[in-house]
């Protein structure tokens, strides 16, 4: 009997664990015994963190997708449709298409979704860049901005302990428009407003979710001469007096309002019914070491949609998808997990235009600042722009 | 040019010393005593001086990268290995095919499938492809040029 595994989710965590599985069990499927489809409801698959640099006119679309397929390897069915229902119980997916596909063992890796209606005004009103589009109209605003105040904010999930998308990026963001404006000239006449929520994960008024980080951001912020406040967690946006009103009772004007906007699940994890977070968001409740879908063993969870205290990036899954390989060999062939996730996160932040800084952390240890540089901006980049998609492949 | 005194010189390297607390640091004196004992033979003969000479071109092409170099070198990169593979997946994947196979198909057979595939003849098509760009980099090869 063949055994079937599906990988639902065609961003970075899906397809790189697709690729790891074949690797992992080359020897099964070889011999027939072992099959891996992965399931994506795009035939593209997009380098999302380059979006954030096409708010700053520096990627084109072109320039940051591949065709899904051409990522996978030969042995692996790609199943361009989308999953409707997650039957758990029944080890069972519902597709869009009417089609079903039941499976031995499940990789659930469908990412999140930004949520900027979640905010009254802010769909109206406010921009983002975690997207393609949305981004593209940033890029258009901050390149034509010729004196005002754009004020920066981050939305975190109402999930206790739970991050918003990639942490790091509205600081990186921040940074980089510092140096944009510089560039155009305008920056003497904008103020640059960034702020952050009352709470952010474990932290209390801080400037980052990290303590550690958060201490060393006013220097730098200073040292370029950008606003920054504490305690801003926006509530609401009026988009005809273009202010941002927050929960702690304060009003902030803008002529740009940059803000992390809340996300959620995708609607056929909402619709599974086996999420407990609160405000509908979705985080499907995962086993901190063995990424295992609480209370069922043969799924697995990764990337956005996990409720653990770890960042939601592509720098998570690099380091969850060896984790969940191992399991299900081990699942396989000696009946139990063998492998544990450390809550590993390691990334390059942009912190400017042209300069980087290596981090790390996991479940113990926070991130720990380090200058910021050259050779880090040229690691960035070259991660940007090919080392990515051996990432995706599985080859790094 | 003036010259110092020695004595002098030495003086104000230790006054910069006393300055540096690590420097005090009784494991930092002696890791230094260590990697000085290391680095004698090499300031000696002067072979000290290729590594700075390294670190210093090595420290001019990071200046001199760009972006267009960047993103050049980087496709170069994944134009490079996505081909590698591209190609070993085929090679791993057509090899387990046909070892899967306990008797391999006949010469009729392979023609026969040949014509149900569609992938293969495409497949067919792009070496068909490759081989007449090749051709047609010899011919421009070995056209003869007149002179200028």
């Amino acid at each position: 009997m063949i055994k079937t595994i599906i990988v639902v989710g065609g961003g970075i965590g899906g397809t790189m664990t697709a690729n790891n599985l074949v690797s992992k069990l080359y020897a099964e499927i070889s011999r027939g015994e072992v099959r891996v489809l992965l399931i994506s409801n795009s035939p593209w698959h997009y380098y999302k963190p380059a979006f954030m640099y096409v708010a700053f006119g520096a990627f084109y679309k072109e320039e940051l997708r591949r065709h899904q397929a051409s990522l996978l390897r030969p042995e692996i069915d790609f199943v361009l449709d989308q999953v409707d229902n997650f039957e758990f119980k029944q080890s069972r997916l519902r597709m869009r298409s009417g089609a079903t596909y039941d499976y031995d063992y499940l990789v659930v890796s469908t990412g999140c979704i930004p949520s900027p209606e979640r905010i009254e005004g802010l769909q109206e009103a406010g921009d983002h860049f975690y997207q393609h589009d949305p981004a593209r109209k940033l890029y258009e605003k901050i390149s034509t901005i010729e004196k005002g105040r754009i004020f920066i904010g981050v939305t975190f999930p109402k999930t206790p302990n739970v991050p918003h998308q990639c942490g790091i990026a509205p600081m990186e963001t921040t940074l980089m428009l510092d140096e944009f404006l510089r560039k155009r000239g305008v920056r003497d006449q904008i103020e640059i407003v960034y702020t952050y929520p009352t709470i952010s994960q474990l932290v209390r008024n801080c400037l980052f979710l990290q303590k550690q980080t958060g201490e060393v951001l006013p220097s730098v912020f200073d040292s370029k001469g950008i606003i920054h406040k504490r305690s801003f967690t926006l509530a609401s946006v009026d988009p005809e007096r273009k202010v941002a009103i927050s929960e702690e009772g304060e009003e902030e004007n803008f002529d740009i309002l940059i803000q992390t906007p809340p996300i959620r699940a995708v609607d056929a994890v909402l619709n599974s019914g086996v999420s407990q977070a609160p405000n509908n968001e979705g985080w499907l409740p995962t086993d901190r070491y063995s990424l295992q879908l609480e209370g069922f063993e043969n799924v697995f969870v990764m990337g956005d949609t996990v409720d653990l205290p770890i960042s939601k990036a592509g720098g998570s899954c690099h380091n969850q998808s060896p984790v969940i390989c191992n399991n299900i060999a081990g699942l396989m062939r000696w009946g139990k997990t063998v492998a544990e996730y450390d809550g590993k996160v390691q990334a390059v932040a942009q912190m400017g235009m042209d300069v980087g800084m290596p981090l790390w952390y996991d479940y113990d240890v926070d991130v720990i600042p380090t200058p910021a540089t050259k050779i880090g901006g040229l690691m960035r980049k070259g991660f940007n722009r090919g080392v990515y998609w051996s990432v995706a492949r599985g080859l790094v | 040019m003036t010259h110092q005194n020695p004595e002098t010189s030495t003086q104000t390297l230790e006054q910069l010393l006393e300055c540096l607390p690590a420097l005090k640091n009784e494991a930092t004196q002696a890791g230094l005593a260590d990697l000085l004992d290391k680095l004698a033979p090499l300031l000696q003969g002067r072979r000290l001086h290729n590594i700075v000479d390294l670190l210093a071109a090595t420290s001019d092409v990071i200046e001199m990268t760009d972006d267009a170099m960047l993103q050049k070198l980087m496709a170069l990169y994944e134009e490079s290995i996505g081909g590698v593979w591209m190609l070993t997946n085929a090679l791993r994947y057509a090899s387990a095919q046909a070892a899967a196979n306990s008797t391999p198909p006949t010469l009729w057979q392979s023609v026969k499938k040949f014509n149900q595939n569609e992938d293969a003849r495409r497949g067919l098509d792009v070496v068909s492809n490759i081989l007449a760009e090749l051709g047609r980099q010899s011919a421009i090869k070995g056209q003869k040029m007149p002179e200028d």
